[in-house]
């Protein structure tokens, strides 16, 4: 079956004083329906801007520059501006990292929820209505009868990122694309959003594209993961596999960064230090060919310093890793 | 794809209690903040009482403004309450007619003023790029030209005639009002909302008009109101110099007409010129009451 998104060799770049600088390249992946694919990755490493590009909405000073990205069969890089509106909100949507300003202060949640389903399922207000009361029950909002009335200052965070997840899904989308959804939110809230995002997938069969930094939340709810470092891809593969079995010292660090919770006596070993990576992703621009990790990575031998970064290289059905020691690393 | 297959079968939690308050829109919560500003009030009052006088009042007071009534120059007195001009027509039906013509002439120039400066100004802080940069580059040639001498330029070129002085009025004002939409624009285009917005399918007509312009609203609607009050003295400013329209009483053209005898009859230019005043005044603090309910530094969450 062809995947609802495929994602081929995308390469994003921005305006610089001294010409384009790369900001994303040579992403590739698919996401079939009802399937999640998690990008992984810290801060400044092109997340965000994946899902920006999917939903053409990149920033002024960034363009893509190659590659292709295809929603559900239609070219979602060569779609004219009219045709892009009937895609957003309906074929794909997105939901944003912050809840308490992706809703629009002046207007009830009723409306704005409402607004997508008149706009592109062309509803009577009060059929319009009637269905967003049914979503706002479908993402476990009490009294939804009356919160359909409320202005968003009178939510909640976790509230209103429901509220954000019903007006993603109004549509019934394709595809659903959550930029950190919970990173705004309380840790328990965190796990309910991500709880409900599992279950209405499973009732909508929608394709969700996940971009994260937590890795609980990967091993819960994606399917395959993509961990991104500078840009660039550098290890890719069933979320099982990854997490079980990291291979580029990239994830392993990341992996090593997860606090974890001892319960029980205090042992001398339950207060270890927290690991972290040492130094900071490279900024943008001063990227090389060589391994964009290089600088940080306690593996870095002669090769890597000597030979520009390996594409990704197939290690088996579940895995691909950029990465000259990876099998020394992790045979 | 058309039909709508709803509900998503969910167990939904028992119903947690809603607070008691009703839910408010955001107007009813800025007109109730204004309520609380006891300047804004007043104004707000007195503007409707001067609104109210110069509606109803020529049914309760039947003196024709333009009639010869008595003398030049009664002082106010029995004959005539505030008195009479230069030419011996009665002051306070002048006052009450032309506080029409006035009010009128402030109120289509502010309109003439917003509908001009906030399409220029949120065209050009949507988009940005090339049509900010056009656009911005109008916007600073029509505002280095002196207004006063360029609404002279126009009134005598088209005609001494309430129309023009009123559009010629909006024509000189708008820039201001094209600068505050543009920054406005500017700071909300960028939000997570607008965005939010755009990714659900929004084409640029209805973020301009239903996402961002009603955000950018509040400092419009006060700059609106200002706008009322600058159009008034401007109107008067042009009348004093002689260029009102000689066939509309106005309190602009009572001031002006009357100019020359102010020593010797200070009611004929005190009068209008007091109104002048008290409405302006009025229009004011109805605009800072306004600045004040909608600004949200100001509000009380809720």
């Amino acid at each position: 079956m062809a995947p609802v998104l495929s994602v081929q060799n995308l390469s994003v770049s921005m305006k610089g004083s001294k010409g384009p600088v790369p900001v994303l390249e040579n992403l590739s992946f698919d996401v079939a329906q009802g399937k999640t694919m998690a990008l992984v990755g810290e801060s400044g490493c092109g997340k965000s801007m994946t899902a920006l590009a999917i939903m053409r909405l990149l920033p002024e000073d960034f363009t893509v520059t190659s590659g292709s990205i295809v929603l559900d069969g239609e070219d979602v890089l060569a779609a004219a501006p009219a045709q892009l509106r009937g895609l957003r909100g309906n074929k794909m949507s997105m939901i944003f990292q912050e809840p308490m300003t992706a809703l629009n202060p002046l207007f009830t949640v009723g409306d704005q929820i409402g607004e997508v389903l008149r706009q592109h399922r062309k509803l009577s207000h009060r059929d319009a209505t009637e269905q967003t009361i049914n979503f706002l029950k479908a993402v476990q909002i009490p009294a939804a009868e009356k919160r359909v009335h409320a202005y968003p200052h009178q939510l909640s965070g976790g509230m209103r990122q429901r509220v954000m997840i019903a007006m993603a899904l109004a549509c019934r989308p394709k595809l659903l694309i959550a930029d950190e959804p919970t990173t705004a939110l309380d840790v328990t809230v965190q796990a309910q959003i991500f709880d409900l995002l599992s279950q209405l997938q499973d009732e909508t069969e929608t394709a969700i594209v996940l971009i994260t930094h937590d890795l609980g939340a990967v091993a819960e709810l994606a399917d395959d993961v993509a961990v991104l470092y500078a840009g660039r891809c550098i290890e890719k593969g069933t979320s099982h596999e990854v997490i079980a079995h990291a291979r580029h010292p990239y994830t392993r660090g990341l992996m090593a960064c997860v606090p974890h919770l001892h319960l029980g006596p205090t042992t001398r070993n339950a207060r270890t230090e927290l690991e972290e990576i040492p130094g900071m992703v490279p900024p943008l621009g001063a990227r090389g060919l060589d391994c964009a990790f290089l600088p940080r990575c306690t593996f870095a031998g002669d090769v890597c310093r000597s030979q520009p970064q390996p594409p990704l290289d197939i290690v088996d059905a579940h895995a691909a890793v950029s990465c000259w020691r990876h099998q020394e690393i992790a045979p | 794809m058309t039909t709508i297959d709803t509900p998503l079968t969910t167990t939904v939690n028992d119903a947690a209690p809603l607070p008691a308050r009703p839910t408010i829109s955001p107007a009813f919560a800025a007109l109730r903040q204004f309520g609380r500003s006891p300047a804004g009030v007043v104004g707000a009052i007195v503007l409707l009482i001067l609104i109210l006088v110069t509606i109803f009042g020529p049914q309760f007071y039947s003196i024709d403004p333009l009639d010869l009534v008595g003398a030049p120059f009664t002082p106010p007195g029995e004959d005539a309450w505030l008195g009479t001009d230069y030419l011996g027509r009665d002051i306070l039906a002048g006052l009450i007619y032309g506080g029409r013509a006035t009010l009128t002439v402030g109120g289509v120039a502010a309109v003439i003023t917003i509908l001009i400066g906030v399409t220029i100004g949120s065209l050009a802080g949507f988009f940005g790029g090339a049509i900010d940069t056009a656009l911005t580059k109008i916007t600073e040639f029509f505002q280095i030209l002196p207004p006063l001498l360029f609404a002279m330029v126009l009134v005598t070129l088209f005609g001494q005639t309430l129309t023009t002085i009123t559009i010629a009025i909006g024509v000189v004002s708008w820039p201001t009002a094209a600068r505050l939409t543009r920054a406005e624009f500017l700071r909300l285009r960028n939000l997570d909302f607008v965005k939010a917005s755009r990714a659900a399918g929004a084409g640029n007509g209805h973020l301009i008009l239903r996402v961002v312009l009603p955000n950018a609203l509040p400092p419009i609607i006060v700059s609106a109101t200002l706008a009322i009050g600058v159009a008034i003295l401007f109107e008067g400013g042009l009348s004093f110099l002689g260029l009102g329209d000689p066939n509309t009483m106005s309190w602009g053209l009572m001031i002006g007409q009357n100019r020359n005898y102010v020593l010797d009859a200070w009611w004929t230019v005190m009068f209008p010129g007091a109104a002048i005043f008290i409405a302006v005044l009025a229009i004011s603090l109805v605009g800072d009451g306004i600045n004040d309910a909608i600004n949200p530094r100001l509000r009380k969450r809720g």
